[in-house]
């Protein structure tokens, strides 16, 4: 991880000194156990500001969304695949980015460092899948079943997946850091904060907070890289993977569709082909 | 002031025979980590824990509680009449709050009692629990309170103070209100202060983490606001709420209205300043339209405006929660040395 | 859509989606039929209902 950081560091002072980019977005060490903040660099007096080790949770594409200046970007698997969404979706354009790729080897769990964090131990692109230099070589990639826990909710009958959801938000307070973590979560006025109509009760309903969830997981079918931001996040501890993976487990399914792996290709449930499977209309 | 001494073997008895006058709220495990609750008759307050992951703010400020009710249903004799909601106001006792999150109280009450305004739901909440402290003996690595004018033997908000002195507790009764519950009890033998005065040194001495408050009241508050460092410090900032949901001293609401057909309640709900729903006007300006402006919202209420206002120091007790909570880690103790250090460019 | 509500404890059958163009009446027909069958078979939806505050 030292090698890391000093290659970031070298990059990111060539960059901002030869005026490829006005600014390096990455992280700075952390002031409790565990944990980074991601900063942005401007001047080479704060290159040392700069770290990388396995408290790099937040996916960095999430600072992108909107920026009008040119950057440097540093991107682990997940955050590479989060940037070519927001390729897709015109939140930033590829010239604007350089982007220094960090093949990773899975971030650990703030509350305990000596565990992978959940989505990390199902990774199938720990390397970048973009990038404009990488910080060292590509580590091995795994291949292991990615959606075991969906596959142990699809077991269950139809009541104790109402409660096994029921459980798993009770001690959601809605204060939003999952999409606020989640790169996909840019719209300009999310659903929760509409009120003409308002879509949903701002209490603590546990049908309003379920509402709120649901929702938001399906904003992300098709778009969700389960980079784990939103799950590492959540102050309360709540996996609400649970929700989106069932979406992404479907998409690969149905549309053999893995998101943001080229800047190219269109999400499933953006575009329309003839052969796109149709069993669930009558 | 009187000092009772409690036999832990006497404690549990005791406190299950307020049961009958007090509703108990108490520490209890909670998933991961400590919370306050409601305690079950015979349940015993959960002492084995540093704080609570949520304040104990939300057992006088629930997160959701609703204010009015009200029916549009013409067939109904009381129609188009807002009525206040029948709510449980019975004696409530808290036992097991830490100084800190006691002191965050009486912060909150400032805003909810004042002479111009008495928020009615608040007050009648507060005014119905007596506030059972708990010294704290083993501070978290990211505790402040000694240097935000509490402390972990603070008094201020509290009824009683406990501590944990060996095979047993010693009470302190601060008010009269404490005074009874410790009679309600069957709490009487006669207890030592000196317990206190030696336990607090030694727990101040632990507290390792501090803040620099001395020269905030002094910036004239547009240096502040103006001040250069805001981008750098707000740049990972999520626009969430955890830290204001999770801050004992965080106050703003929000009001709505729910209605299923002709019926309709009132309800307020905790707000955040994190938020840009938060200050948005109708016509969709948004004065604290970025998240800069956000964050400097709410540092500069804490750190500034609350201070400037009351006189009374800054808006925070030094509990840390929002320090660990932060999914990015923004640290209000940087925020604040930042603040105070600050060196205003001359005047040209 | 379908797949996820089912997943989060909505009973299969209970949420249907169809298309049917204007002209396909007697489609439309059959389907409301067999869409009002099944749902009667499952009862009053009891999850996801609010309730009165």
């Amino acid at each position: 991880m030292e090698a890391y950081t000093e290659k970031i560091r070298e990059i990111s002072e060539r960059l901002l000194k030869d005026g490829t980019v006005e600014a390096v977005i990455g992280y700075r060490k952390g002031s409790v156990e565990n944990s980074n903040e991601p900063c942005i660099v401007r001047s080479s007096e704060k290159i040392n500001d700069l770290v990388w080790d396995s408290n790099c949770r937040i996916n960095l594409a999430n600072y992108l969304t909107n920026r009008k200046d040119k950057v440097a970007i540093i991107a682990k698997g997940c955050d590479s695949r989060n940037i070519n969404t927001q390729i897709i979706e015109n939140k930033i354009k590829r010239d604007q980015l350089f982007i220094i790729g960090v093949p990773c080897s899975g971030m650990t769990k703030k509350e305990d460092s000596s565990d992978l964090q959940e989505n990390c131990k199902v990774c199938h692109h720990k390397n970048p899948v973009v990038y404009d230099e990488l910080v060292a070589a590509e580590v091995e990639e795994t291949k292991v079943d990615r959606y075991e826990d969906v596959k142990k909710i699809e077991a269950m009958g139809v009541e104790e997946k109402w409660e096994f959801f029921k459980d798993l938000l009770e001690p959601c307070t809605r204060c939003y850091a999952c999409k606020n973590a989640c790169p996909l979560c840019y719209c300009p006025t999310c659903f929760v904060d509409e009120s003409k109509p308002q879509w949903v009760g701002k209490g603590m309903d546990p049908i309003d907070v379920r509402t709120y969830h649901f929702l938001r997981a399906y904003h992300c079918a098709g778009r969700c890289t389960d980079c784990g931001a939103c799950e590492s996040a959540c102050p309360q501890g709540i996996n609400m993977r649970h929700f989106t993976k069932k979406l992404e487990k479907e998409c690969f399914d149905q549309f053999a569709w893995e998101a943001g792996l080229n800047s190219e290709e269109r999400p499933p449930l953006d575009t329309f082909k003839l052969d796109d499977p149709q069993t669930f209309i009558k | 002031m009187k000092v009772i001494k409690i036999d832990k073997a006497k404690w549990a008895s005791g406190v299950s025979s307020l049961q009958g006058t007090y509703k108990i709220i108490g520490p209890a495990v909670d998933g991961d980590a400590h919370n306050f609750k409601e305690l079950a008759k015979g349940e015993e307050p959960d002492f084995n824990f540093l704080n609570t992951k949520l304040s104990p703010k939300s057992i006088v400020f629930p997160q959701s509680e609703k204010m009015l009710e009200y029916s549009v249903d013409e067939n109904k004799e009381d129609h188009h009449i807002m009525k206040e909601v029948k709510k449980d106001y019975s004696p409530r006792a808290v036992v097991g709050i830490r100084p800190c999150d006691a002191k965050a109280i009486n912060l909150v009450k400032m805003n909810f009692d004042t002479d111009d305004y008495k928020d009615p739901y608040w007050l009648k909440l507060y005014e119905a629990t007596t506030f059972v402290g708990l010294a704290c003996d083993k501070p978290c690595d990211s505790c402040f309170c000694t240097s935000t004018g509490c402390g972990p033997y603070n008094e201020e908000g509290l009824d009683i103070l406990l501590k944990e002195d060996g095979a047993s507790y010693v009470a302190k009764a601060l008010t009269e209100k404490g005074e009874t519950l410790l009679g309600a009890a069957g709490f009487s033998d006669a207890g030592d202060e000196a317990a206190f005065e030696a336990g607090k040194k030694d727990a101040e001495a632990k507290i390792t983490s501090s803040v620099q408050t001395d020269k905030l009241k002094d910036f004239s508050t547009l240096d502040l606001y103006n001040a250069d460092f805001w981008e750098d410090l707000s740049f990972a900032c999520l626009n969430c709420g955890t830290c204001t949901f999770a801050c004992p001293t965080c106050w703003c609401f929000d009001i709505q209205d729910e209605v299923k057909g002709k019926d309709g309640v009132r309800v307020r709900n905790w707000d955040s300043c994190m938020f840009p729903l938060f200050t948005m006007h109708t016509t969709g300006h948004n004065p604290r339209g970025t998240k800069e402006h956000r964050v400097r919202q709410r540092f500069m209420h804490k750190l500034k405006y609350f201070v400037d206002k009351y006189e009374k120091g800054i808006m925070c007790v030094g509990c840390g929660r929002c320090v660990n909570q932060c999914p990015v880690n923004i640290d209000i103790r940087k925020v604040c040395d930042v603040m105070n250090n600050h060196v205003p460019e001359p005047v040209k | 859509m379908k797949e996820l509500m089912e997943h989060m404890g909505i009973e299969p059958g209970r949420l249907q989606f169809s298309w049917i163009s204007s002209a396909e009446s007697t489609k439309f027909v059959d389907v409301v039929k067999d869409v009002t069958e099944k749902v009667k078979a499952l009862g009053p939806n009891k999850n996801f209902v609010k309730e009165a505050s």
